[in-house]
Parts: C-alpha cells; sequence; structure tokens
C-alpha cells in the first residue's frame, strides 16, 4: 500500500492533514511557496485527504477554498496552530511547504509538546533532522560524521568569541545567523572592526552567530535532491550561479543545469548530495549548496534546506519535474517507483531529468524604491522577485531573462553605464551591485579584456565570453551601420533595408543570439540617429515591426519546443512550452478544438505587483480551461502558480514583451488575449498589441487609454462633474510656482518615468519641494513632473468592481485605516468599511456607475477615492483587476477573478446586489514590509509603495481581525518596552485617545522629549530619551529595553523624516514591532482592547 | 579564442556542413573539427556532461553520436596529466571513437582548471569532424522514431576519412550508409595484445572488447590485478581470480566466436564473473538467453534501474542498443535488475554459481556512480 497506514480513511472518514503556508511574502521567502503548497494540496487531495491549510496570506492560490480543504487565515505560530490542531483534530502535519516559516513553526509545536499532546504526526522529513540542518553546529558535526567537507566554522554567542575565532581561521571571514531566512544578519568582514559591528548586529536577532572562513570566488553550486521513506534517492536538477560565493543565491543569476563543472565534479557533487540525504533520512526533498574550487577539485558543503525552497521551485520550472507534487506523495508513504513522471505519463518519477535547453534565473531588485538603501550585494537577500528564461543558447537566455526583469525591452544593450567614468566602470565590477551585469557589459564595450573582468569579478570565463561575444556584436553593428553624417530622422523602410543587407543568415545569427527586434532597432537608431534626438519607447516599437516584417519575408522565425523532462528520449504531450531562434522546426502540440484564450501573466514580482495578480492570472486561465476554451498563459516568473503547467491547456514560459506576445498570437491564432488580469505589465501591452490588430478581451483599448492618461481621464472627470484633488502636468519651474500659489501646499511629485520607476514624494513646505524636485533629471515637456493637491486628514477608499458594457455588475466598498497619503499597497484594508457614512457610500457608488460608463468599461476595475466629511473625490481609475481582488473575493465570498472572465468571454451575467453588511466576517488586510533586509532603508510608509507582500484575516470583529493581521505581519505585542514619539501637536493630542490603551499593555513607556513632555503634563508616567545625550533614544533600542517602537513624522520636511529614521532604522535592526501611522497605531491599541478575548477564542474562523 | 568570434566575419570563416540522413532528411549546420567526411549510425546521447567520456567510449565506434544536450564543450578537455595507460580520469580510451558529432551550440575555449585543450581543437588532433548549429532536438525526435538510421557527414573540399583508423573501415564505402553492427568490431577495438596493470593479490582477466578506462582504475583502486585481454585470447590458458566481460560495441551476437569462448572457457572456470553492457549480452548468449535490437536503445545518465531482490531503484549511465529477452534467460539464471521506464532486462544473475552481468554501466564516467557497489561485490566474491 502506497500511502502511510495512519492515512487511510477510518470509519469511511477522510483524514485529515495539516499544511503550514509561508504568511505574507517578504524578502526571501515569496511566490514559491504558493506554488510548493498548491502542487501539495492538489497531491494530496488525489489522495483521499482532506488538507487544512493555515495561512494568512490571502492572495495565494492556496488558499483559495476548496472541496476538500479547510484554510484558516490565522498567524503561522505554535499558538494559533495548537488551537486550529484542537478544532481540526488532524492526523498529521506537514512542515515542508510553507519555507522557513512552517519549518520553525514546526520544531516549535514539537519542542512545546502539542505534536505529542494531540497526536499529531510529522510527515516526511522528521523534526531531529530539521534540527540538524537548521542549527548549524550540528550540522557541522553531522557533515563531519560522512566525510562531507565544510568550511572551517564556528559558532559563537559573544562578539568577543567571533574576534578571537577569526583571528584563528584569518580574514576574510563569514558570518552567518543561525534560524534566519534569506541569509539575514550575514556579512563578509575584512577586519576586525567589520566584523564586532556584524556580529553585534547579528546577535540581536539570532542567539548563535557562525564564522567561517570566506571562499570569495568559489562557484557556488546546488542540487535539488529527492529521496523517499525506502531510501530511493535522485538529483533533480542542479543549478550554478553566474556570481562566484559572497553573493546570496537569491540575489545572483542563476543557471540551470550547472554549465562550467564538468562530469568528475557533477558526480562528485552529486554522490555527496544523496549522502548527506541518506544521513538525515530526508522523505521528500531536500537541497545541498556547494561551494567548489574554480582551481582544483576541493569543495565545502555550505548548507542545507530540508525543505521545499525557492531554489527547488526554480528546479521544477528548469526541468519540467514537479518537485513539489512528487514530495507530497513522498511524505505520505509513496515511493518514487510507485510514481510516473508526471510529465511523460508513462516513465518512472524515479528519473533525474536531462535538459536540452539552458534556463537562467535573473532576479529582480527594486532597491530603487527606497532612497537610502545601499545597492550593493552581498550575503544578504535583497531582490523581491525573479524571472527564468528558457533557450538553447547561453547568450539566448541571457538576453531573455534581461528583457523579462526589467520591463522594458532593451535588455542588456540598456547602456546605462555609457556615461560612466572607466573608474566608476571598475568599482562597479569589483564591488556587485543589481547592475553589475550591465557594467560587464559596458567593460567589454570599452574593449576590455576577458582576464581584466575576471580578475575583477571571480565570474567563470565562460559566463564572462558569452557578454563579450554579445558586446562585440553590438560594437560590430554599430561600426557596420555607422553613416558618415548621422541623421535627424529615420524611417522604417532605412531600417528594413539596412538589416536586409546584412543577409538572412546574420540576421538569423542575431536572433538566434537573443537579440530582439527593439534592441537591433534602438542599435540602429544609436548608430545613425542624431543622438540629441530622443524617441518614445512608442516610436522605437513601431520602427522594429520593420525588422518583424523583414524576418518574417526571409522566414526567420522561433519555433516552438515543448519541456519534457528526457530530451525527447520519449514522445511526450508536454504543454510546457518556450520559444527559441536555435531550431528549425516546432515540436507537436495539440488544442482543443475551440480557439485559445491567451491570460497575460504578471512577470516578475516586485514591489507593487505581486502574487495578488498571478492569484488573478491562476483564476482567469483556470476559469477558460474548465470551459471548452483552449487556455494559455504567457509568464515568466519561475515562483508561480501561473507557470504550473497544470494551471492552463498551454503554457508560455516566455517575455511578457509586445514581440513575443505577437511571436505567440501568430502561432496560436487565438480568440482573444486578456491583458488586464496580470497588473500594470500586461496592462501595457493593450495599447500596441491592440494597435497590431490583436483581439484584446474586456476593456478596449479606447476604455484603458482614459483611464490611465491623467489629462484624459481628467477631463472626463470634470464633464460628468466628479470632484478630484486639484493637479497639473508642469512642464517648467514656473508652472509648479503657480501651482503652489493657486492650491499651496502639501502637494504630491510625481517625476515622469525613469529607468529606476517613480519615486514619488509628498512635499509640506518650499524646503522640501525643492529638494524632492532635486531628485528629478530635468523638467520639461518631455519629461514632466505631474504636481497635485495633497489632501490631509482624508479617508481613503476603494471600489473594486466588474462592469460589463460600461454597466457596473458588482461593486464592493473597503476602506483605509491610514488617511490618504500611504500608498494603497501600503495602506491597511478593512472590507466591509466599517467608518464610512452612508451618504459617503451613496456618493461613491454614483460616482462609480459614472465612471464605468464614461469610460465604458468592461471588466474588472478598481477606483480610489479621498473623502473628507461627505466630500468625495475620485483619485484614480484602475482599468484592470487590482491587487485587492482576491482579498475582496475571499471576504465576499463572491470570485471577482471568474466574474471578471464571464463578462470579458462575453457570456450573460446578471446585475449583483450585494448588501455588504450582511457579509459574516470582518476582514482586514495588511502590508508586509522587508526593512529588516533592505540595510540603510528608512521604514516610514508613505506615497511609494514599499511593502513586498500581504495578508488578510477574517475576525467577527474588527479588532480581531485586526490583531491576526498585525501578528501575521510581524507587529506583535509589546512584551519589553514601548518607544514613543507621536509627532505633530494636533498629533499628540489625537494620541491622547488611546493613552490609556497604552498604558494598559503594563510595559515600561519611553518617549522622546516633546512626547514625554506632553505625556507627563498630563500625569503619565514616562522615561523620557534623548537625541544627542543619554539616554539616548537608539540606545534604549539597541539595548533591548523595547520592543515596540512607535513613530509618528511630525511633518514631511526632509529633516523631521532624517531625524526619525535613525530612530525607525534601529529599530528594523533589532526586530522591534514599528508603526509609523497615526491612524494604525490608534487602531491598533484600541484592538489590543480586545487581546485577551481573542486569545480566548475556541472557534477560529475558516473559509 | 571565443573572444575574436564575431558574428559578422564568422560566417565567412566557418564552413558549412550538412548532414544527411539516410531517410533523406537534410540538416544544415557549420563545419566544426576536423573537415572530414564521414558515415555511420545516428545515435543520441542525453546526459548533459561528459562529452570527452563519451566520444572517447569505445561503445560508440562507428557511431555518429548526437548531444541532445544544447551547450557542448564548456569545459574543454580534461589533460592528459597520467601519461601512463589509465590517462587521467575524463578520457575512456586513449582516442576519440565516435565518427563525428552533432552538436547545437560549441563552446570553442578552455577555462577549466582540469582541461587541456577546446573540445574543437581535440577533435581536429584527432581528425574527426562534427556539425555545430545543428536542431538537436528535432534530429532526436527523427532518431527516436525511425529507430535504425544512419548519417553520412560532409562539408566541401572535405577529406575522406583515413580508413587505417580503424580495421572495420575497410568495408565501408563513403557513398553508403553504413551499419557498424553488420561487422565484427571486436578486431577494430579489442587491445592487440594483452595488458597488464596494477598490482594486488586478486586477479581479474577482463575480456576487452572495447573495455572503457574507468572498469580499469575502478578494479585497481579495489587492489587487483587486472590483465586485459585481446578478444581472440584463448581464455583456457588464463589463471585468475574472477572475469570481467567489457562493454564494447555492435550487435553481440556478430562477434566472430566469442560467445562460444566465454561459454567454454570462461562459464565453466566456476570464477565469479561480472558481465557489463555488451559483456552482459554476451554472458546471457554464451548462457543460452537470446539478445534483441532494441528502437533507439538507451544512451543516457538518467536510466533507472529496479534491483529486484532488493527492492531498490538505482540511477544508471548506460549505452546499448541490444538488450537480452526476458523470456529468454535461463532457468538457472535469474532477473537482477529491471528498467523502470520500459521493463527492459538490465541485469541478470546466476542462482547458485557467482556469474552476475548488467546492462548499465557500474563504472559510471560518465554518469552517476550509484551502482559502483557492484564492483565492490564483485571484488568481494574473489
Amino acid at each position: 500500500m502506497p500511502i502511510l497506514d495512519f492515512l487511510l480513511p477510518k470509519n469511511a472518514k477522510k483524514q485529515k492533514v495539516i499544511l503550514l503556508g509561508s504568511g505574507a511574502l517578504s524578502i526571501g521567502q515569496a511566490g514559491e511557496f504558493d506554488y510548493s503548497g498548491s502542487q501539495a494540496v492538489k497531491a494530496l487531495e488525489e489522495e483521499g485527504l482532506e488538507v487544512t491549510i493555515i495561512n494568512p496570506n490571502i492572495a495565494s492560490v492556496q488558499t483559495n477554498k476548496g472541496l476538500n480543504k479547510r484554510v484558516y487565515l490565522y498567524p503561522i505560530t505554535p499558538f494559533w496552530v495548537e488551537k486550529i490542531i484542537k478544532i481540526e483534530k488532524p492526523t498529521a502535519i506537514i512542515s515542508s511547504f510553507g519555507g522557513q516559516t512552517s519549518l520553525n513553526c514546526v520544531i516549535g509545536l514539537a519542542k512545546k509538546g502539542i505534536l505529542d499532546k494531540y497526536s499529531v504526526k510529522v510527515l516526511g522529513t522528521q523534526v531531529d533532522a530539521l534540527e540538524i540542518s537548521e542549527d548549524r553546529k550540528l550540522f557541522a558535526e553531522k557533515m563531519k560524521s560522512i566525510n562531507a567537507p565544510i568550511a572551517e566554522s564556528h559558532a559563537v554567542s559573544t562578539v568577543s568569541e567571533a574576534l578571537k575565532t577569526a583571528e584563528k581561521i584569518g580574514y576574510p571571514v563569514i558570518t552567518r545567523s543561525a534560524f534566519a531566512l534569506g541569509g539575514l544578519g550575514s556579512g563578509l568582514s575584512e577586519t576586525a572592526t567589520e566584523l564586532r559591528k556584524l556580529t553585534q548586529t547579528a546577535l540581536m536577532s539570532s542567539p548563535q552567530v557562525l564564522i567561517e572562513k570566506s571562499l570569495h570566488g568559489w562557484k557556488e553550486i546546488e542540487y535539488e535532491v529527492m529521496r523517499d521513506k525506502s531510501g530511493n534517492t535522485i538529483t533533480i536538477c542542479n543549478m550554478e550561479n553566474f556570481d562566484p560565493m559572497g553573493i546570496h543565491t537569491g540575489d545572483s543569476v542563476v543557471v540551470a543545469p550547472c554549465q562550467t563543472i564538468n562530469n568528475i565534479e557533477n558526480n562528485m557533487l552529486r554522490d555527496t548530495a544523496i549522502k548527506i540525504a541518506q544521513s538525515l533520512d530526508i522523505v521528500g526533498e531536500c537541497n545541498v549548496q556547494y561551494a567548489l574550487n574554480p582551481k582544483d577539485y576541493s569543495f565545502y558543503v555550505i548548507e542545507i534546506n530540508a525543505r521545499l525552497s525557492r531554489s527547488s521551485a526554480l528546479a521544477s520550472k528548469a526541468t519540467g519535474y514537479p518537485i513539489a507534487y512528487i514530495a507530497a506523495k513522498i511524505v505520505i508513504g509513496f515511493d518514487l517507483l510507485e510514481l510516473k513522471n508526471p510529465v511523460t505519463g508513462t516513465t518512472s518519477a524515479f528519473y533525474e531529468p536531462s535538459l536540452d535547453y539552458v534556463t537562467l534565473k535573473v532576479p529582480r531588485w527594486d532597491l530603487d524604491k527606497f532612497s537610502e538603501v545601499s545597492k550593493n550585494l552581498g550575503t544578504q537577500m535583497k531582490s523581491v522577485g525573479e524571472v527564468m528564461a528558457i533557450g538553447r543558447s547561453f547568450c539566448e537566455v541571457l538576453q531573455k531573462a534581461l528583457r523579462m526583469v526589467n520591463e522594458n525591452e532593451d535588455g542588456i544593450t540598456v547602456n546605462v553605464f555609457k556615461n560612466t567614468s572607466d573608474e566608476i566602470l571598475e568599482k562597479e565590477l569589483l564591488t556587485p551591485t543589481n547592475l553589475r551585469i550591465f557594467a560587464i557589459y559596458e567593460t567589454f564595450k570599452r574593449g576590455k579584456t576577458l582576464d581584466y573582468v575576471y580578475e575583477k569579478t571571480k565570474i567563470d570565463y565562460w559566463f564572462l565570453s558569452h557578454v563579450l561575444y554579445l558586446a562585440n556584436v553590438e560594437t560590430e553593428l554599430l561600426d557596420f551601420f555607422k553613416p558618415k553624417v548621422k541623421k535627424d530622422n529615420i524611417t522604417a523602410q532605412e531600417i528594413y533595408n539596412s538589416y536586409k543587407l546584412i543577409t538572412k543568415d546574420k540576421l538569423q545569427r542575431l536572433k538566434s543570439k537573443g537579440f530582439s527586434d527593439f534592441q537591433l532597432t534602438k542599435i540602429y537608431l544609436s548608430a545613425c540617429l542624431n543622438s540629441k534626438i530622443k524617441l518614445t519607447i512608442k516610436e522605437v516599437r513601431s520602427l522594429s515591426f520593420s525588422i518583424r516584417e523583414l524576418r518574417k519575408k526571409l522566414g526567420i522565425l522561433p519555433f516552438v519546443k515543448q519541456i519534457d523532462t528526457t530530451s525527447s528520449e520519449y514522445p511526450t504531450k508536454s504543454n510546457y512550452l518556450y520559444l527559441t531562434y536555435n531550431s528549425i522546426h516546432s515540436d507537436l502540440f495539440t488544442k482543443k478544438n475551440e480557439k485559445s484564450i491567451i491570460t497575460l501573466g504578471s512577470g516578475s514580482y516586485r514591489i507593487g505587483s505581486s502574487l495578488e495578480f498571478d492569484w488573478c492570472s491562476v483564476m482567469a486561465s483556470g476559469y477558460f480551461k474548465n470551459k471548452k476554451n483552449d487556455s494559455v498563459i504567457i509568464n515568466c516568473n519561475p515562483e508561480t502558480v501561473s507557470t504550473d503547467y497544470n494551471a492552463s491547456d498551454r503554457l508560455y514560459f516566455e517575455e511578457l514583451s509586445f514581440e513575443r506576445v505577437l511571436d505567440i498570437v501568430d502561432i496560436e491564432d487565438p480568440k482573444g488575449v486578456i491583458a488586464c488580469m496580470g497588473g500594470q505589465n500586461p496592462n501595457n501591452l493593450i495599447q500596441p498589441l491592440s494597435e497590431a490588430k490583436v483581439n484584446i478581451l474586456g476593456h478596449s483599448q479606447k476604455s484603458v487609454d482614459k483611464a490611465e492618461d491623467r489629462e484624459k481621464f481628467s477631463a472626463m472627470l470634470d464633464d460628468l462633474g466628479i470632484d478630484q484633488p486639484e493637479w497639473i502636468s508642469a512642464v517648467s519651474l514656473s508652472d509648479i510656482e503657480g501651482f503652489i500659489k493657486r492650491v499651496g501646499f502639501p502637494v504630491l511629485i510625481r517625476p515622469s518615468f525613469v529607468l529606476s520607476g517613480t519615486l514619488m514624494n509628498a512635499a509640506n513646505d518650499q524646503e522640501s519641494l525643492d529638494y524632492y524636485l532635486s531628485l528629478t533629471k530635468d523638467i520639461s515637456a518631455d519629461s514632466p513632473v505631474v504636481i497635485s493637491k495633497f489632501i490631509l486628514d482624508a479617508k481613503e477608499i476603494e471600489c473594486d468592481g466588474i462592469a460589463k458594457d460600461g454597466e457596473v455588475i458588482l461593486s464592493l466598498i473597503s476602506e483605509h485605516i491610514e488617511n490618504a497619503g500611504v500608498h494603497s499597497g501600503d495602506a491597511t484594508m478593512v472590507f466591509p468599511a466599517q467608518k464610512i457614512y452612508v451618504h459617503t457610500v451613496n456618493v461613491i457608488r454614483d460616482i462609480v456607475r459614472e465612471i464605468t460608463k464614461g469610460l465604458n468599461l468592461n471588466g474588472p476595475f478598481n477606483i480610489q477615492f479621498i473623502a473628507k466629511d461627505n466630500d468625495v473625490k475620485v483619485i484614480e481609475c484602475n482599468a484592470r483587476a487590482s491587487r485587492s481582488f482576491p482579498f475582496i473575493s475571499k471576504v465576499s465570498g463572491i470570485n471577482l477573478a471568474e466574474l471578471a472572465c464571464k463578462v470579458m468571454n462575453d457570456e450573460k451575467v446578471k446585475k449583483i446586489l450585494i448588501d455588504e453588511s450582511e457579509i459574516h466576517h470582518i476582514g482586514v488586510k495588511a502590508s508586509m514590509f522587508s526593512f529588516q533586509r533592505l540595510d540603510g532603508a528608512d521604514p516610514v510608509v508613505g506615497v511609494e509603495m514599499a511593502s513586498t507582500g500581504e495578508v488578510g484575516c477574517l475576525g467577527e470583529k474588527f479588532n480581531h481581525a485586526l490583531l491576526l493581521s498585525m501578528e501575521s505581519t510581524q507587529v506583535k505585542r509589546p512584551k519589553k518596552g514601548i518607544l514613543l514619539s507621536t509627532g505633530r501637536e494636533k498629533d499628540k493630542v489625537k494620541f491622547m485617545e488611546v493613552v490609556d490603551n497604552l498604558y494598559k499593555l503594563a510595559v515600561p513607556i519611553y518617549a522622546t522629549k516633546g512626547s514625554a513632555k506632553y505625556l507627563k503634563s498630563r500625569g503619565y508616567e514616562v522615561n523620557t530619551v534623548h537625541w544627542n545625550r543619554s539616554p539616548r533614544a537608539v540606545d534604549v533600542i539597541s539595548g533591548g529595553k523595547v520592543d515596540f517602537v512607535i513613530n509618528i513624522n511630525k511633518n514631511l520636511s526632509v529633516d523631521e523624516l532624517h531625524d526619525n529614521s535613525e530612530i525607525r532604522k534601529m529599530a528594523v535592526k533589532c526586530g522591534c514591532s514599528i508603526l509609523t501611522n497615526l491612524e494604525k497605531v490608534i487602531a491598533y491599541l484600541k484592538a489590543c482592547d480586545s487581546y485577551e478575548e481573542l486569545q480566548d477564542i475556541e472557534n477560529c474562523i475558516s473559509l | 579564442m571565443s573572444a575574436k568570434k564575431r558574428i559578422l566575419t564568422r560566417a565567412k570563416e566557418c564552413k558549412k556542413a550538412y548532414l544527411e540522413l539516410s531517410n533523406g532528411i537534410k540538416f544544415e549546420g557549420s563545419s566544426i573539427g576536423a573537415n572530414v567526411s564521414v558515415s555511420g549510425e545516428m545515435v543520441f546521447n542525453t546526459g548533459m556532461l561528459g562529452y570527452s567520456e563519451a566520444m572517447t567510449d569505445p561503445s560508440y565506434l562507428g557511431q555518429i553520436l548526437v548531444f541532445s544536450f544544447c551547450l557542448i564543450g564548456n569545459y574543454g578537455i580534461p589533460s592528459y596529466k597520467n601519461k601512463d595507460f589509465f590517462m587521467s580520469k575524463g578520457h575512456e580510451s586513449s582516442s576519440i571513437k565516435t565518427q563525428g558529432i552533432i552538436v547545437s551550440d560549441i563552446y570553442d575555449g578552455c577555462h577549466h582548471h582540469d582541461g587541456g585543450i577546446s573540445l574543437e581543437n581535440w577533435m581536429r588532433d584527432q581528425d574527426v569532424p562534427g556539425i555545430a548549429g545543428i536542431d538537436t532536438r528535432y534530429l532526436v525526435q527523427i532518431i527516436r522514431d525511425n529507430g535504425s538510421i544512419f548519417g553520412k557527414i560532409v562539408s566541401e573540399d572535405a577529406k575522406p576519412q583515413d580508413k587505417s583508423k580503424f580495421e572495420f573501415l575497410r568495408n565501408f564505402n563513403n557513398s553508403e550508409y553504413v551499419d557498424p553492427s553488420k561487422y565484427n568490431l571486436m578486431p577494430s577495438i579489442s587491445t592487440p595484445r594483452k595488458v597488464t596493470m596494477g598490482n594486488g593479490s586478486k586477479k581479474v582477466a577482463i575480456v576487452d572488447c572495447g573495455a572503457k578506462l574507468n572498469i580499469m582504475r575502478m578494479l585497481v583502486e579495489r587492489g587487483c590485478e587486472v590483465e586485459l585481454l585481446p578478444w581472440d585470447s584463448d581464455f583456457s590458458e588464463i589463471q585468475c581470480d574472477g572475469w570481467i566481460i567489457s562493454n564494447g560495441p555492435g550487435d553481440p551476437e556478430n562477434t566472430g566466436g566469442l560467445v562460444e569462448s566465454i561459454k567454454k572457457h570462461v562459464l565453466v572456470s566456476g570464477k565469479p564473473i561480472l558481465g557489463i553492457c555488451l559483456g552482459h549480452q554476451l554472458l546471457s548468449l554464451a548462457s543460452g538467453a537470446k539478445t534483441k535490437r532494441l528502437n533507439h536503445g538507451h544512451r543516457s545518465h538518467n536510466q533507472p534501474v529496479f534491483s529486484i531482490p532488493e527492492k531498490k531503484a538505482y540511477m544508471t549511465s548506460q549505452n546499448h542498443r541490444y538488450a537480452v529477452e526476458k523470456n529468454s534467460i535461463q532457468p538457472d539464471w535469474e532477473l537482477w535488475f529491471e528498467n523502470a521506464n520500459d521493463d527492459s532486462v538490465e541485469g541478470i544473475k546466476h542462482k547458485t554459481k557467482p556469474f552476475m552481468s548488467v546492462q548499465f554501466h557500474p563504472e559510471a564516467s560518465s554518469g552517476p556512480n550509484d551502482t559502483a557497489w557492484i564492483m565492490d561485490k564483485f571484488v568481494n566474491l574473489l
């Protein structure tokens, strides 16, 4: 019997298994666990088990309701899991599909004896092995016992021990902290001073720090291992980091399979990986990381993860082998031999995939969103997302991946370092940042050698030689096209003729090396067009169409290949596809009779576009898959559920670029394309695709344009008599002056798009306005600055809904806890809204009706409002599915994404009238910030979005939902003490509303001077702290006297922000809970009244 | 060096080459390695690494090898550090045995610490041609779907192949598609004279049908004295503690009197015997079992085999077209290993005597070492 005895149905009743999720997305723990968890749920349900999911991440696919599934949106802590165990009485718990969070939780449950108490068995790898894998000292001992080499390393728990150890093993040394995800508190120290600083920080969040010999310049290599209870073991995939040791794997460019190691090295590392899995009695999946000496055959084991990981998700997508799905079958008792390889359907799951293509992962950083954060990469992970490219040459995947990750179409030829001096360029090579690959490219373009770049970067010659090759190609093309005199105007015909001159063979070669039509056009333009003339992306794109025409005429087209795990050794029906120019023949794949519907996914996760848009894409593709339509997905993000080939009838793991989507449209000849479910990234393609005569389902291009074009939208609102905050699009400083004179401060400043993304700021006075304007390059007709009136003390309200032919089908209203001014992606959202006047609701519904009519919307939308008293203004309208769709859907019980698909598919839908007051529970969506990973970032929330993830919790009372969502986003009830600074006089007064709640928490209160004085004058006892003299505010934090920091800005002036930022940064460094928004503080402190009541609750709410 | 490779000029430098298949399909690519025209049986290997091991593996004699993986040559060719018979790891015999190779993308450089020269230079040195720029996935599908298919590598002003290179080439006519398994390949590949290596208390005789060097390396590492014997030796005169019948190319039934002499002189000795790959087929034939030709065989590093007595699975490296017929296994022998994908015979064992043989390669190289324990098991029997 494959399935374990105790999991078999008892008295015809299915057995229950708890599966822990990973909570909110944060740096180091992102969407990959929704993919793993969703696959596990499928695998478990197939075997007749009932799954209980505990995960507050409401935007995840795994927290969707299901037939054999119960979903609890609760914090993943032993306390809450125990409560749910009491309710559900599960037979077993699975820890390995929810990242570090779930692993730590299960270790906690075991240590507290909770699992024994309720006889809940841990499935898969057992807790003692998990502990060995997590405790670096135990791990080192284990590795020694099986003769697996590990770098000389020592666990220390004090700074002086650390210094002594470093003396012994010699600098440079690496410090790593135990029990931490994403390498938190890790770093390289070249000197004792650096080490002292680093260990001090690390020891604050971890009891143990490891000091290791630095392996700078060694190759970093990983193996994914699968092992069943009988000991059958395979390695699914190996992966190699483009960047050598020293940069966190999560921040490294990663190639799979390994490219620069030979058969001897491969099997040496593979053998060790299998030996390690055996020694720890792994049942399921584990990942082993190595450092490999580039100069001889020596190596070290760096660490293992005895669970599914970011790398295992990547390996699944790279090979097609569904690691999490198979691992889930294994943990419930199957042997690998009892399972089939799901990709072939006929061969054994005991199989190591063979690839006939190469994949490349490139991380996505959003460091520009944080003004003060260091851009340097090191052993602490900073990236917020990733993409993966598949192709048949390294140049092809490198180019594809670099285009995928930055949603502009420039890729490696973007020329960010064109005007950089040689000295600075050299520094970029020596000190890696998120832009190093572009610096390498530029260095080669300036004629430097492979040896030169290798010496600076230690990146393997093999990788570098491909970058060099591409740089040479560009240089050569520039030479080839170079005219005698540059022109002021270039026509499409000229580009067509010039590339025709290159000859078919060479153009084919350029395409097979990954150059896009857009890039080729840009190269031509930079060779021939007067450099003073700047063309917009739209103009370049339109010129690039000439190369597409030329290619089609010459028959230079990409071909479709399947990912089949066997390199074609066996025939396959695989629906997992990619496109390549290194081919002359497409693999055959089956289509349904109906024409296909293509859903465009969201691309890389990033700040502002994350899991929630993958949820929307998965819902859309699932909807069409279940209908008789042929459902197709295009996406390039390996962390997602949408790139699980089960989510659609066909998955193109491809670029979401104009060129590539058109290629796929040419191949598919679809009924239509859905671009409004994957967030802004695919939404931006609506205009060019419509112009290329592609049928876009849902809103027309005209509607989208009218909603997105500020001028047009604003004019429409004026026509309809709908109020909006005053704004101008300033093309000169005098424009701005005039505007300020008219409306006064504060104002919002939004510069035009720059490569790094927008930097939006709020200015309170002339000084801060000048400062923020100085950050933007120039103000001109080409790059205007949008300035709008910033309305203080106003509520922000959102309406999510669906419209059909301009008529509202459904609209649901939610409110923010924070006043307007906090980006809607960072704000805490309440649904159904609790504190809006009935009149306001009515006004909003009227406005929604008029806007949908005015824009003639036909699909999903989201409209944002601000309301002060009964005065309602419209901020913006998104003619697409919004970030809050999964939250609103799950709380209301109406699946907005599916409803949107019905409308877009032209099916009959009835108007849904819903009385929001009849929704039983209150949902609170809160944002998760990853400031702890971003050294130097100021953890203040404002108009620019900074959060990396979100949770949504339910409660019968608002207070309960709020407390749960706060706990799930690491805002924990204070235990040691609170540091207070309450901002403006007005805020101090307002704060008095909750001051008694604060003191009820019964912990010492510290306050900065002004706040302390205010409290004392009203008879409250408080410890005063100072900026510059003892007791200093920052010392109180670093000394561990407080674990909760409330820090409200006085105003938006630059100085004020700087002063307080020291406190906030220290709070983040020391792992304190931190709140910086007054309304949120008030709501939280009020909710704390219900803390005991919530703790005593017996009935947790399930979906 | 690749640094000087230029896209607009390179096309001029690199000569076009064509792969003409016996079913009429013609592929165009660019010539790599030596400018020689060759013909051979088309086979593919899906291993992602180990091209130097594969190309020197004597079992590929007479074949044009297609690497399904798209990037070949990345780490160059391991240098010949050891001047002795064993050479260094990464080489399974002293020269390239494939007729030619077909790849998608070749890396013409060598930066690996253990790399002596680049793949292309090595091929030039040894007069072996190849074609790059081929859609190897498509080609693999053609080979897979056609079973037996033969090919020619041709290019403008290419030299004909030097026929003195291997004995069997004397039969090859450049204008024909030739099936190497129609010939007895043993004279071409077996050692012409007895070679002894290693020193130890136990002596192993290897019937050299094209033995991979790693078989010898592993035995010597395990303290054996190894005697490599020409295929047509008089085995009755050999004094040893055990026998290995090695891997090699071709049809096991087309090996002259080899099966007979194994039956008469090796089996009767009663000493431990291990058959590997072709050796497994020869031993099976000698035991009375039959062999058959598979559609396209197994050539990869990821063949799953299942040990029936142990109920355990292993990942193995394989390179064969012929297999033992399951229902022909003699009553005093038993099925030992089975392929987990297609149930074909992967190993048999004598029920009472110390005779065993495996279709896969316990010596790996290239591929996984998971079944190296079979060599231990064999040595322990001696």
